[in-house]
């Protein structure tokens, strides 16, 4: 079904939209040989890899372990299943913010996957996925290994959400046009991936740095403060995590249930820590029983366990200042083309692991709800499993007509060399015409504000004033259709500073004459701006800051 | 009746404030960058084999690579070879990424990351984690009760703070 026009996608020929919807037609009467293929999805804690006739993926972690208890051996991979004590387990990663950096334990543990025993390549094309912009010499290694060292024939690379998006337009039946917002929220970050015409929109392509390693670590920071130093006990405290995280619809109100004493409290979980004796995985005792064994190592757990997800909806609750996941996706779909926005929010697809929170999925919903326009569709999709849906799209893109129009083979690498066929990559389902157009500003989008009536306004006592802060360069703009009824009127910014260490201003917006409202909100930036400049030149810095302060901060 | 000037009433607690040490936003911010720097890292602990001595009985990851055996050993290749080859740390790959997505007019690793919060922050008691609307003096940070702040101070209040 998925028969892209095979010129699409190389650089050189862009796509004219009116011809490739005949070329479709034509395509599709094709009927495509059965292929079989190896899918290796390389996420940065967990491999999903299988043959393509596999109904399920094998998940193998994507690491090294050493263990405390056997000092002369390593754990590569699934080999952790043989530890009998996984105890203060180390870690080694090969992935550093989600990109491969340590080919000293990429190598070994892909050598580990290719192993007879768990799933040798033997001649099939490998379909590999690799992270958005993945950088060159990453690209080149990846190349070189799988090529010189592998010996694959053909080979694939293509960013995960590709897959998904593969797999989501073949379950539906949807034409390759369809436009839809991928959010893949995995363990080192969390992307937000509009799909438009088939390809990425590059503008509109967010980065969260929030992912399911830094909720672990979070945890287990708050635990080693309130009961037991479990700092060492990555591994265990990520199990935790998985059993009895869950995301609230409310905070506020979860918070007030939380608080209640243990005797009325819906929320409190005891947690009874593996011993690696006789209890291998933990598990939460059952609330109904009150005796316990007591050889049990109880944790208790209790607003922990909504407080930890809630990072990814406010990373301010952890000193970010980076927006939220639902922030983002609005965001997201605020800077696609006015025309394709409503159809966008009809199908937000959230994939990656950490969307397996129980609740994750309502919470979108309900965010997104009140952030987008209320006269257009929200509607959320999750798959039964997140995190191998990527895995299982590798399927779709076998049966595809760009699979054998892009796929590079062995004799295409020694050939042309690795710069070409990284642009065929990377070029996948990426349209860059819209880069170039992007230098003109869109003049019908400037005249509309966004008035919006945050759903964060309610938070936490301020609920009386609808309050929005405010960035000239980042406005939030709507569609037309949507704030029509408010055109007629403008708003007239007043401006109060608070000295609470906000260094944003917040803004409370009343009606008043159109005309004012531009010089208003110039003048309070640069009152703003002022002090702020002083106070950011530190941060600046680039010994303080390597990755940009926004990362931190 | 008068007051005389030598025994001025007072609060004991605001003068044991005075005497407190208040970290400036330099050392928070940077005390809030090793936080984050610690959510970010892999281990907590260091290499429990870091002491070991290798012997040659660990395995060697090549043993198990069967296929590649009746091919050209030429191409055999350590992982010090990869690791030699490809040796970059991630700040230089972000700088690289930066140069050639200017040269190609496309967005940057750095470029496509999510712009500010427009939603106020919220503030949860670092020490119980219900809503905490009162600052540590010293450090900033939150807290929500007496009881809260007194095990904070106890703890983490300078923790971190060099």
């Amino acid at each position: 079904m998925a028969d892209w026009d095979s010129k699409s996608f190389r650089p050189s020929r862009r796509r004219r939209s009116s011809g490739s919807t005949r070329e479709l037609l034509v395509k599709q009467a094709k009927p495509s040989p059965q292929l079989q293929a190896l899918i290796l999805d390389n996420g940065a804690y967990t491999i999903k890899v299988g043959y393509s006739k596999d109904e399920e993926p094998r998940l193998i972690p994507n690491c090294i372990m050493k263990a405390k208890s056997e000092r002369k051996r390593l754990f590569v991979g699934k080999q952790i299943e043989e530890c009998r004590d996984c105890s203060g387990l180390y870690f080694l990663l090969p992935c550093e913010r989600g990109y491969i950096t340590r080919w000293e334990v990429q190598k070994p543990v892909w050598d580990h996957v290719f192993s007879k025993n768990v799933c040798p390549i033997e001649d099939n094309p490998v379909i590999l996925t690799q992270p958005l912009f993945n950088f060159k010499s990453i690209q080149d290694c990846i190349d070189e290994i799988f090529f010189e060292e592998y010996e694959v024939t053909n080979l694939f690379r293509c960013v995960p959400t590709d897959l998904a998006y593969l797999n989501y337009i073949r379950e539906r039946n949807f034409n390759k046009r369809h436009a839809c917002v991928i959010v893949d929220s995995g363990y080192s970050f969390t992307h937000i991936i509009p799909y438009i015409n088939g390809s990425k929109f590059v503008r509109a392509i967010r980065r969260l740095n929030v992912g399911g390693k830094l909720l672990t670590n979070h945890l287990k920071d708050i635990i080693s403060y309130r009961q037991y130093n479990v700092m060492e006990e990555t591994y265990v405290i990520n199990q935790v995590k998985e059993d009895t995280c869950y995301v609230s619809e409310d905070v506020k109100k979860e918070l007030l249930e939380a608080a209640k004493p243990l005797s009325r409290n819906s929320i409190v979980r005891n947690y009874v820590l593996p011993d690696f004796n006789g209890i291998r995985r933990g598990f939460i005792l059952d609330p109904n029983k009150t005796e316990s064994e007591d050889s049990y190592q109880i944790l208790r757990l209790n607003n922990e366990r909504f407080i930890v997800p809630e990072i990814l909806f406010h990373p301010s609750d952890i000193g970010m200042k980076s927006m939220g996941i639902a922030e983002a996706v609005v965001k997201s779909i605020m800077s696609c083309p006015i025309e394709q926005r409503e159809s966008l929010s009809k199908s937000i697809i959230l994939i990656g692991g950490n969307c397996k929170f129980p609740g994750f999925k309502e919470r979108m919903y309900a965010e997104l709800r009140s952030l987008l326009p209320d006269k257009w569709h929200v509607n959320v999709f999750q798959p039964d499993d997140a995190a191998t849906y990527s895995w299982k799209g590798g399927n779709a893109l076998l049966k595809s007509q760009d699979f054998r129009n892009n796929v590079v083979t062995k004799k295409d690498y020694d050939e042309l060399g690795s710069m070409i066929i990284q642009e065929r990559f990377n070029n996948f389902m990426f349209d860059y015409r819209e880069l170039q157009t992007q230098s003109k500003p869109d003049r019908d989008q400037e005249k509309f504000k966004y008035l919006s009536k945050l759903k964060s306004g309610s938070i936490f006592g301020k609920s009386d004033v609808a309050i929005s802060i405010e960035n000239t360069k980042d406005q939030i703009k709507v569609d037309a259709e949507g704030e029509n009824s408010n055109s007629g009127q403008s708003e007239k910014d007043e401006l109060s500073v608070e000295d609470t260490g906000q260094d944003v201003g917040i803004v409370k917006r009343s009606v008043g004459r159109p005309g004012k409202t531009k010089e208003v909100v110039e003048v309070v930036q640069k009152d703003i701006k002022v002090p702020e400049e002083e106070e950011e030149n530190l941060c600046e810095s680039i010994d303080l800051f390597p990755f940009g302060t926004n990362s931190y901060l | 009746m008068t007051i005389t000037k030598g025994a001025q009433r007072g609060s004991t607690r605001l003068k044991e404030n005075e005497k407190l040490r208040v970290i400036d936003d330099v050392q928070r911010k940077r005390r809030q960058r090793k936080v984050m720097e610690m959510l970010e890292s892999d281990n907590y602990h260091d290499d429990p084999h870091a002491d070991l001595v290798m012997s040659k009985k660990v395995p060697k990851f090549e043993d198990n690579l069967e296929q590649r055996t009746n091919r050209n050993k030429k191409r055999e290749r350590t992982v010090d070879y990869y690791q030699f080859k490809y040796r970059k740390n991630f700040q230089q790959l972000v700088d690289e990424d930066r140069l050639e997505s200017e040269m190609k007019q496309r967005p940057s690793y750095m470029d496509i990351q999510c712009e500010e919060s427009q939603l106020p922050a919220r503030h949860f008691c670092a020490v119980c984690g219900f809503l905490g609307q009162y600052n540590c003096l010293s450090c900033g940070t939150r807290y929500c009760s007496i009881r809260c702040m007194e095990t904070h101070v106890d703890t983490r209040c300078l923790k971190w703070a060099a």
